[in-house]
């Protein structure tokens, strides 16, 4: 390997910090935006160099935001903590659902058990609209429409395949025997299920519940058709808010690092789980 | 005391019979051995006793209760693994605990007990680590304190030496009898090995195809196998096969290389059916005196050692192979021409047609079932 | 007694039996509420129905998808989702592979770097596309400015027709790049090392290793993810939505955007319906060929492991 040359050794760093600032800079760009007032953002040409400030973020937090037209009520705060709810309630609900499901069929070759797997990744590859118009006249006659449920619900399309499919994989990475062995040993199919299967499918659970917690926070279309005003997510959320807020630019810029802060710092704690979780197990990371 | 009764079991797997009609008993205290072929269906068979498979047809009875529908925790067995099947995210000492943990044992008890078993069997130094930290050797270990130490009536063994490297494996043969025979517990040990199977089975059963090919003791099946197929598994190196046609004149004998081989006159009713000779290799030796009425000439071909053996294959006048073995040290040939004499008193005789053994009658030529 | 303790034993049986069926019937239940839906779907793509007109409604069979033969509404949608699925699709495995095979080797610079690539794909897509609207914006933006400087004042990125697709061609890059890059670098690390020695000791040049061993080699992940993106990208919402909203004028209405404003501002249900159905069609004919593909990927991922 050390016979690569200086040339190609240059080459291979210009390649590099290319990637780097093309993958980089949009994120490090909107963040500098989110500290700046509009004033600096304005100003042209564009200059690194400005006074910091986090009169953007304050303006968001405290849902106040002071114009020369007046004051005006900003519901990102709200929206972020609908993205919370929706995203943690649908990974509480795709766990309940997915992680025995996962067991049964890594564990018990049923009749028509493989038709129910794939049917659920279908679900993976299908056209979201095709489900959610019809859902939008539905959830008007059900009282679903202005319901967390509802939402939580409808995200099992996501949530569900990923975990089903990853959580799968791990308990067939289980030997049968080892819990074959703890039932010899006198204990019931419940507690083997808990003591045994659980904790070696643990890291596998935990990762496909992040995975899907980020895939959650980050679906647009679902809320977009289903959720009502105050049931909104930071994705359509901030995009109402471009609208709502005119050129408060710094403030646009400053919803949007916190709508993205949470998945990514997720994504980077968990990174080494997220190759195998993203091909749903095709690929070892 | 505990017997077990294996009555008319059938199991298939979409499809295919992997056992078929299996009968067995196991007097309580014995130890039965499962050898076979891989594919036979001895882990199926173990893992139906266990409670892991339920069977489509047949009882299994554990000291004299049907198990049908009884749970793996509730039959009371014990069992050790061929991959050791250790709870990887547990400490030695919590593994080999999980059987009086689950029965409700005190937990000085339980130390107690874990203790006592680990220091029989040499790993009571290492009980506080993971499955992952111990040897091969010490995971086996592990594996059979596990299934030992709620003293169950009734334990499966699946085999649980495979995995382990020889010399492991060897020690372990001499060791598991003195560990099982103070416990009076009745056994039932898988084993592809037939030695394995020989030192420590009280009984026998041959599966294969998934049915049993013959049941008996030790020495039974070595000396009277019931089949071809049976007396190729046991022994090595393996027993030869010649093709003969047994004559019956002035005594019952084979042709060999143009001498004639007596056999004993119980034989006489085979006279004249295309048969299979069958020769261990240590009932056939070197003879002096290559002009001797008994002796077979042949050329030496190849000598090589096999454990504690010497093993040396000779061709006949008329081209078959045949290997004989002697004990290492003792004088044999040198290469080229020499003479082979046979204890015919060991020579096998099978019906080539069906692979059968046939007995010698006693008196009259009457036909014997093998 | 012997035959209550049977019968015990019979029930217990018949549990175990059931026991695989009570463990998936909740997501069984999840799953059907989501069929009836798509049921529900099937049935609207068959009827004349708009919101707007409730005494209009009725079965009119195929007449919505026959419509479809003579709109040129229809086929600009099919043209432009295709051009944006394989456009985005092919520019990124370019890139994605380019990439991986820069990261190949395991320093510390390397793998830094496909950790912080993790993050524009970690970013909802909805927001990337915000993102880049603040910085393609006329007034402040930086790309704007960028290209003033190259010699394109004017460049109005989604707002003109002309470089509306180049831009959401751009942040579909930017977003999922690094998910071609993270699949075939652990295809690449996970490819063995013999044949490239044998190669080096037969001193084939590298350029040529990589066309006859690690190409072929990698033909498996290639496939894989290629086709995961293709089925993502023909049914892109996100970006666009966020973006344009399908526009200016008609030039970037992909199936979801189109099905989507039919149904909502045209409240055209039944005309949305079927063009839902038509795109459902092609992705299940994808994913089927995808799905082969990714189980045999599976299969060997789990088997080396």
């Amino acid at each position: 390997m050390d016979h690569r040359s200086l040339l190609e050794r240059w080459l291979r760093g210009i390649a590099l910090a290319l990637v780097v600032v093309f993958f980089m800079f949009p994120i490090l760009w909107i963040v500098l935006m989110s500290l700046q007032t509009n004033e600096t953002i304005l100003r042209s040409p564009p200059s690194v160099v400005f006074t910091p400030t986090l009169q953007n973020y304050a303006a968001l937090i405290s849902g106040r935001l002071e114009t020369e037209a007046g004051a005006l009520d900003i519901a990102f705060m709200s929206n972020l903590m609908n993205s919370v709810i929706l995203s943690v309630g649908s990974v509480a609900l795709a766990l309940v659902l997915g992680v025995p499901a996962a067991y049964a069929f890594a564990r018990h070759r049923f009749r028509g058990s493989e038709d129910i797997a794939f049917t659920l990744l279908s679900f993976r590859f299908a056209p979201p609209l095709l489900v959610l118009l019809p859902l939008t006249l539905y959830f008007q006659d059900l009282g679903l429409a202005d319901t967390y449920f509802g939402l939580i619900w409808v995200y099992q399309l996501i949530c569900l395949p990923l975990i089903l499919w990853i959580v799968r994989g791990y308990f067939e990475d289980i030997s049968p025997d080892i819990e074959l062995a703890y039932r010899i040993a006198g204990h019931s199919w419940w507690a083997t299920f808990r003591r045994i299967a659980l904790p070696l499918a643990g890291p596998g659970i935990a990762a496909a519940g992040l995975l899907a917690f980020i895939f959650a926070w980050n679906n647009f279309i679902f809320a977009l058709v289903l959720a009502s005003a105050d049931k909104q997510p930071v994705t359509v959320g901030a995009l109402a808010f471009v609208t709502a807020s005119g050129i408060q630019y710094g403030q646009i810029a400053a919803a949007v690092v916190l709508s993205i802060a949470p998945t990514l710092a997720l994504a980077l704690w968990a990174q080494r789980y997220l190759v195998e979780g993203l091909s749903l197990g095709a690929v070892k990371g | 005391m505990t017997t077990l009764r294996i009555e008319n079991l059938t199991r298939r797997f979409s499809g295919q019979t992997v056992l078929r009609d299996v009968s067995l008993e196991v007097p309580s205290g014995s130890t039965l051995v499962l050898f076979g072929p891989s594919g036979a269906g001895k882990t199926v068979l173990l893992r139906l006793i266990a409670g892991a498979l339920e069977p489509d047809a047949g009882r299994i009875l554990i000291g004299g209760r049907d198990m049908a529908g009884v749970p793996p925790e509730e039959r009371g067995v014990g069992m050790a693994f061929q991959n050791f099947a250790l709870f990887p995210h547990m400490s030695a000492f919590d593994n080999i605990a999980a059987p009086l943990v689950a029965r409700g044992v005190p937990g000085a008890r339980v130390r107690e007990a874990v203790e006592a078993v680990a220091r029989l069997l040499k790993i009571d130094h290492v009980l506080a680590h993971p499955p992952r930290a111990l040897s091969n050797g010490q995971k086996q270990r592990t594996a059979l304190a596990r299934a030992l130490v709620a003293e169950p009536a009734l334990l499966l063994l699946d085999d649980p030496l495979r995995n382990v490297d020889a010399k492991l494996r060897f020690e372990m043969r001499l060791e598991l009898p003195r560990l099982l025979s103070g416990r009076g517990a009745t056994v039932v040990h898988v084993t592809q090995d037939y030695r394995e199977a020989m030192a420590l089975g009280d009984r026998i059963a041959v599966l294969d195809e998934g049915r049993i090919m013959q049941e008996g003791s030790p020495a039974d099946i070595y000396l009277r196998p019931a089949t071809i197929g049976i007396a190729q598994l046991f022994g090595d190196p393996a027993v030869n096969l010649l093709d003969v046609v047994p004559a019956a004149d002035e005594g019952v004998h084979v042709a060999l290389s143009g001498r004639r081989l007596s056999l004993d006159p119980g034989y006489a009713h085979a006279a004249g059916r295309a048969c299979v000779l069958g020769l261990r290799p240590e009932a056939i030796g070197f003879a002096p005196d290559p002009a001797a009425p008994d002796a077979v000439p042949v050329t030496v071909e190849a000598e090589t050692p096999l454990n504690e053996k010497i093993v040396t294959l000779v061709v006949t006048a008329g081209g078959r192979e045949i290997l004989v073995s002697r004990p290492l040290g003792t004088p044999g040939p040198a290469m080229g021409p020499a003479a082979i004499r046979i204890d015919s008193a060991r020579a096998l005789l099978f019906d080539r047609a069906t692979g059968r053994r046939i007995a010698p009658g006693r008196s009259a030529p009457a036909e014997a079932a093998a | 007694m012997t035959a209550t303790t049977g019968t015990a034993r019979r029930r217990l049986r018949v549990a175990q039996g059931v026991l695989p069926y009570l463990l998936s019937l909740p997501a069984l239940l999840a799953c059907i509420g989501i069929l009836i839906p798509f049921g529900t779907a099937v049935y609207y793509s068959l009827q004349r129905f708009r919101l707007s007109q409730p005494w209009n409604r009725g079965m009119n069979w195929g007449d919505n998808y026959i419509a479809f033969l003579g709109d040129p509404g229809f086929w600009n949608t099919l043209r432009i989702s295709l051009t944006y699925a394989f456009l985005t699709v092919g520019l990124e495995l370019v890139l994605g592979l380019g990439i991986a095979l820069l990261l190949q080797r395991r320093t510390r610079i390397n793998n830094a770097v496909s950790i912080m690539l993790l993050m524009p794909l970690m970013t909802a897509p909805a927001l990337a596309a915000l993102m880049f609207k603040l910085m393609t914006n006329p007034n402040f933006g930086i790309l704007s400015y960028v290209a003033g400087l190259l010699g394109f004042p004017d460049m109005r990125w989604g707002a003109s027709p002309s470089t509306a697709l180049l831009t959401v061609v751009m942040v579909d890059i930017w977003v999922y790049t690094p998910f071609m890059m993270i699949l075939l670098l652990a295809g690449l690390r996970s490819l063995p090392s013999q044949p490239f020695e044998a190669a080096a000791l037969d001193g084939v040049p590298r350029w040529q290793q990589f066309w006859r061993i690690t190409l072929p080699m990698l033909m498996p992940y290639i496939l894989t993810a290629s086709l995961f993106r293709l089925l993502d990208s023909i049914q892109q919402f996100d970006i666009i939505y966020a973006m344009t909203q399908g526009g200016p004028g008609d030039t970037l209405m992909v199936f979801q955007v189109e099905a989507y404003l039919t149904f909502f501002q045209s409240t055209n249900v039944g005309r949305s319906a079927a063009l839902l159905i038509i795109l459902w069609a092609i992705t299940f004919v994808l994913s089927n060929i995808f799905i082969k593909n990714w189980l045999r990927l599976r299969a060997r991922a789990r088997g080396v492991s």
